[in-house]
């Protein structure tokens, strides 16, 4: 159900009339022929840290399974989650909560087929993300994350640099969160680590650890890659004209 | 209610750079911080003084500063008659502009970057992106809830031009005033000194409005100490069936 859903308002997106999609971006290295140089060096910030600000938009083929590279056993369920897996496995996203218009949640925003945009702030970097009209704030001033906070779909985020590669830990989910269409599940134990590499200018080597020992036995990774995209967010209304819940009947 | 309930975490995290009195409290009258580029910054977290504008945009304003066309009134009459229950707002669909900056219940935080001014709105969990890299509003774009705009400094003051609308937004609640695909809205944000901002919007929408007009002066106070909340509008939704009409 979903599927459908996410594939008809990406059409639709296509087929709107352009406001700023086709704007060019201004200040990023263009091949001769006017493309963008995707191999161009990576930008750096005024304080020498790579910059990732910029339009985004994740590899396909992550967003009905996000654990689809990974082999057989190393995403290990412990007993109730792969219960409960495997029920939502079979029935077709009936309660998966995105398509009531809750949000998204993180690191679920990391693979659904929507660009977001990367901004550098005062001590913080924010990523606003087109899927669900949302948005995301992630701390560089040091601060520690909470230790019992009011849970969130999106989480509570801090970020610091290993290098070159900005490494951002994130807890104080929700209880209910999925990681993608199919269910794989996140709950309030779940501790994410997002490791994000510019290594060159139009690619993001986005290393996701998920760490929740409430539903998997032990943590697992996933490898994206996120592109850069010469292009803009557009206006995501989910409640809008809703004609999909009573289509989503299950099995 | 639920906010101060709930378990804090970045609620009370001190927020930096704030200037202090001698006594060590905040100097909200300190000037107005400004960008290595010498212009104002704004970047942080705001909030509407109260809900005067969010009810009434047209507060302080005498009648004959706002007319109504045929057209409008007879959308505005509706709305009354039907009890407000058609507000957008109320089915978790976004307020519109200047609407979204008037709910003095909620906060958002301005992110200032030289190329674009985003607007982070708790409320519903919206954003607003304002580009200031020089860019013209389309002619024709598709209409959305919050509109395209596009942003420049006016001395101290930040003038933001917004069109592109959709004709589904109320510009405010009480009074449920209507406008139309050819609502053009002209904000102006002036940070006076540390902790308060003043917000002007003009109104020009020919299809709504006989005449442009614009608000009176909605004071805007800075928050130190404290954060925006994650808002899921659709989240263990309850009040839907409680919407009746007379």
């Amino acid at each position: 159900m979903k599927r459908t859903f996410g594939l008809c308002a990406f059409l639709f997106a296509a087929a709107a009339q352009a406001q700023w999609l086709n704007y060019p971006t201004p200040d990023i290295p263009r091949t001769a022929d006017g493309k963008l140089n995707l191999s161009a060096p990576a930008p750096k910030t005024a304080d020498g840290k790579p910059d990732l600000s910029g339009v985004w938009l994740t590899r396909g083929g992550y967003t009905v399974n996000i654990a689809k590279d990974l082999k057989p056993g190393e995403v290990a369920f412990q007993p109730w989650a792969e219960e409960l897996y495997k029920h939502r496995l079979g029935n077709e996203g009936k309660e998966d909560p995105q398509a009531y218009c809750v949000l998204s949640g993180v690191p679920r925003e990391d693979v659904v087929p929507y660009p977001f945009k990367i901004l550098n702030s005062k001590g913080e970097i924010v990523i606003i993300y087109e899927a669900l009209h949302s948005y995301r704030q992630i701390f560089m001033d040091g601060r520690a994350l909470p230790k019992d906070p009011n849970p969130q779909w999106m989480g509570y985020s801090i970020g610091q640099w290993e290098g070159d590669t900005l490494v951002v830990q994130s807890s104080g989910f929700v209880e209910n969160n999925w990681l993608d269409n199919s269910g794989h599940m996140g709950t309030e134990a779940l501790r994410l680590t997002e490791r994000f590499h510019r290594r060159d200018w139009g690619h993001i080597d986005l290393q996701l650890t998920i760490d929740d020992p409430k539903a998997y036995k032990k943590p697992w990774i996933v490898n994206l890659q996120l592109i850069a995209s010469d292009t803009e967010l557009i206006e995501y209304v989910c409640d809008e004209n809703e004609k999909d819940l009573k289509h989503l009947v299950g099995k | 209610m639920m906010c101060a309930g709930a378990s804090a975490q970045w609620l009370n995290y001190p927020s930096s750079g704030i200037p202090h009195l001698p006594d060590g409290k905040p100097n909200m009258s300190a000037a107005a911080p400004k960008t290595s580029a010498g212009k104002p910054d704004l970047t942080g977290i705001w909030e509407a003084q109260d809900q005067t504008y969010f009810f009434d945009l047209a507060a302080g304003l005498k009648p004959e500063d706002v007319v109504m066309t045929p057209w409008a009134k007879a959308i505005q009459k509706q709305r009354e008659e039907r009890d407000h229950v058609d507000d957008p707002l109320a089915l978790c669909l976004p307020h519109g502009v200047p609407r979204v900056n008037t709910n003095g219940l909620f906060p958002f935080k301005i992110i200032q970057t030289p190329a674009v001014i985003v607007i982070l709105y708790e409320q519903l969990g919206l954003f607003r992106q304002i580009f200031m890299d020089g860019r013209k509003l389309g002619a024709d774009p598709n209409p959305s809830w919050l509109g395209y705009s596009t942003g420049r400094w006016d001395g101290d003051t930040l003038v933001v031009d917004t069109s592109g609308f959709n004709d589904k937004t109320w510009l405010d609640t009480t009074k449920s005033r209507p406008a139309s695909e050819e609502l053009h809205v002209q904000e102006r944000f002036r940070r006076t000194n540390f902790g308060n901002m003043e917000v002007r919007a003009m109104i020009d929408d020919p299809k709504a409005f006989t005449k442009p007009w614009t608000t009176t002066t909605q004071k805007m106070h800075l928050l130190l100490d404290t954060e925006i909340l994650e808002f899921s509008c659709n989240e263990n939704e309850k009040d839907i069936q409680h919407r009746v009409t007379k």
